[in-house]
């Protein structure tokens, strides 16, 4: 794993094409360690086509990803994990078969750690989504709020540098929202990982991030702090049909 | 810290083979010859059970093409056990290199499951990239290679005829051994590194690839590894039965290793051997009936295909009540 905390995730001019499609146009992103960044846009802007493209589940048509020096475009993902990144799915996907440990420790082992190690990681980050009691249970037994906890402390038992969310406040309610906005504040400065978060719950994204990229039909429509994209009239227009003033908070 | 029971392996070893090691002393010492040799069969399908459990339970892959490793490693180790006289008279057109090659029981036993493992290692790594119906399809036509490589190499394998002149090393002890070491190997295995990133790409290929495991590659050890405990097997087996053919290693085989595998339950060890034990016994149990019926000649005509019709109904039945099996993804004692 690279270990160099001067490294940042740079995003160039990728574009994604499907099948009479262009799912992304020349994005353009940079992602540092410490930092939180909320990747925003309606429903089918591209968002977590953009995480599959950095992530190697896609390849994109054009554009490079590097993390500093190295560039991983067009890596398999089992590759770009060992590099330090990780992800969540929109969709969960959690080993159901094995116990919330097994879950856990399978990334940390992934990561290079012995078993014994591994289980100690596991629990560190079983602890640090709040799930410790869980760990003894089949994942597929788990009710759905905590299947995306799981998911999050899986990712982070790899200790990634570059942490990607793909929507992991989806169906929780404005509580369980919170807990979760508790729990993710504090990781970049705790962990140094940088981290790329993707949402529909403006609440949870205004208090978290630091900076915002916003997308729509795959094209970058505006950079900058939550205040100031929440001002932004084609954010706005983007969002709500162009009546409305501000983005509700 | 938190103290949580740790997965070890030794506990289930321990329920597993106590049971299994009572059973083989009181056929020793009080069973008949007949009873010895069932359980023979038994210890030696236990061993072919946990080679595919070792890789189909892991990975989740279905596999066809073990019962080929088990041909492969039947006869390549007749080619090392065998006495040059033996050879002589068994394989005429042997490659004359091969003809004084002997070497002791036990070792021949391990070439046997190294030249099986060889084989999987060269053919495997491009069938680990598939799996669902494509790894079925594929791994079906490796067994019908392997098949038709052994009729027709008639050098080393005297063709569809039958090999014979083969001691009888595999006694009760030995095939119990095997059972027991590959019993506890598999159990092991399982709890490995390899062996829970293995049982993660089972679960969500996917998810397995976004935590950085190369399920490629994990898949291929398995492959490997589990051939070797078949061609294992497949030595065992052929020094136990001391003449044999191709055909031996085809079908029927194949089906009895996959019906253990899925009565018992193929994601855990002890359904590997919850499913040997029941589908050996059901087998040899309807055997039994079946050759009293036509000695009794109570119809006027020879049963036969009892054992088939029954495993077949044994297996219809599982997958319609309990299609995981007996003990589904469970390690006993939980």
């Amino acid at each position: 794993m690279i270990q160099n905390n001067a490294l940042t995730l740079h995003v160039e001019e990728i574009t994604k094409d499907f099948v009479g499609l262009r799912a992304l146009e020349d994005v353009t992103l940079s992602l540092h360690r410490g930092e939180i960044l909320g990747l925003i846009g309606p429903n089918g802007s591209g968002k977590t086509t953009l995480i599959n493209v950095i992530t190697g589940f896609l390849k994109p048509t054009r554009g490079r990803v590097r993390v500093g020096d190295t560039d991983i475009t067009g890596w398999p993902p089992h590759r770009i994990a060992h590099v330090g990144l990780a992800r969540t799915f929109q969709t969960i996907k959690l080993f159901r078969g094995l116990t919330v440990l097994e879950n856990v420790e399978v990334a940390a082992v992934s990561a290079g750690l012995s078993r014994p190690q591994a289980r100690e990681r596991a629990l560190w980050a079983l602890e640090r989504v709040g799930a410790t009691h869980l760990a003894t249970i089949p994942a597929g037994a788990l009710p759905y709020g905590e299947e995306r906890r799981i998911e999050v402390a899986r990712a982070l038992a790899s200790r990634p540098i570059f942490l990607f969310l793909d929507e992991p406040a989806a169906g929780l309610n404005e509580q369980e929202s919170d807990t979760l906005l508790e729990m993710l504040t504090p990781l970049p400065r705790e962990t140094g990982c940088g981290m790329l978060i993707v949402d529909h719950d403006m609440r949870l994204i205004m208090r978290l991030c630091h900076r915002l990229h916003v997308l729509n039909y795959g094209r970058t429509i505006c950079e900058g702090t939550p205040n100031e994209v929440r001002h932004d009239k084609e954010v706005i227009a983007a969002y709500l049909g162009s009546g409305r003033r501000m983005l509700p908070c | 810290m938190h103290h949580l029971k740790s997965t070890s392996w030794w506990p289930t070893s321990l329920l597993l083979s106590g049971p299994l090691l009572v059973l083989a002393l009181v056929v020793y010492l009080f069973g008949g010859e007949v009873l010895q040799r069932i359980l023979i069969v038994l210890f030696i399908n236990l061993t072919m059970v946990l080679g595919l459990q070792i890789f189909m339970g892991n990975s989740g892959v279905v596999s066809f093409a073990q019962i080929g490793f088990m041909g492969i490693g039947a006869y390549s180790s007749a080619l090392f056990s065998m006495s040059p006289q033996a050879k002589a008279m068994a394989l005429r057109n042997l490659y004359s290199f091969l003809v004084p090659v002997q070497v002791p029981f036990v070792v021949a036993v391990i070439i046997g499951g190294i030249m099986a493992a060889l084989v999987a290692a060269l053919v495997g790594y491009p069938l680990m990239r598939l799996s669902g119906a494509a790894a079925v399809i594929a791994t079906f036509a490796l067994l019908i290679i392997v098949h038709t490589v052994l009729i027709n190499w008639s050098e080393v394998t005297n063709g569809p005829r039958t090999l014979f002149g083969l001691e009888a090393y595999t006694t009760l002890w030995v095939s119990v051994a095997s059972g027991i070491l590959f019993l506890i190997l598999a159990l092991w295995f399982k709890e490995t590194r390899l062996g829970l990133q293995l049982r993660a790409s089972r679960e969500d290929e996917a998810a397995a690839a976004s935590i950085g495991i190369n399920i490629v590659w994990v898949r291929w050890i398995a492959f490997v590894l589990a051939a070797f405990v078949t061609g294992v097997a497949g030595a065992l087996w052929a020094h136990f039965i001391t003449s044999f053919s191709p055909l031996a290693f085809y079908l029927p085989q194949t089906f009895l290793i996959i019906s253990m595998a899925i009565i018992g339950g193929s994601a855990s060890v002890s359904g590997a051997v919850v499913g040997a034990v029941a589908v050996t016994a059901i087998f040899e149990g309807v055997r039994g009936i079946e050759n009293a019926i036509n000695i009794s000649t109570v119809f006027p005509f020879t049963v036969s295909g009892l054992t088939e019709v029954c495993l077949s109904i044994a297996m219809i039945l599982i997958l319609i009540l309990r299609p995981s099996g007996i003990l589904g993804s469970r390690e006993l004692p939980t």
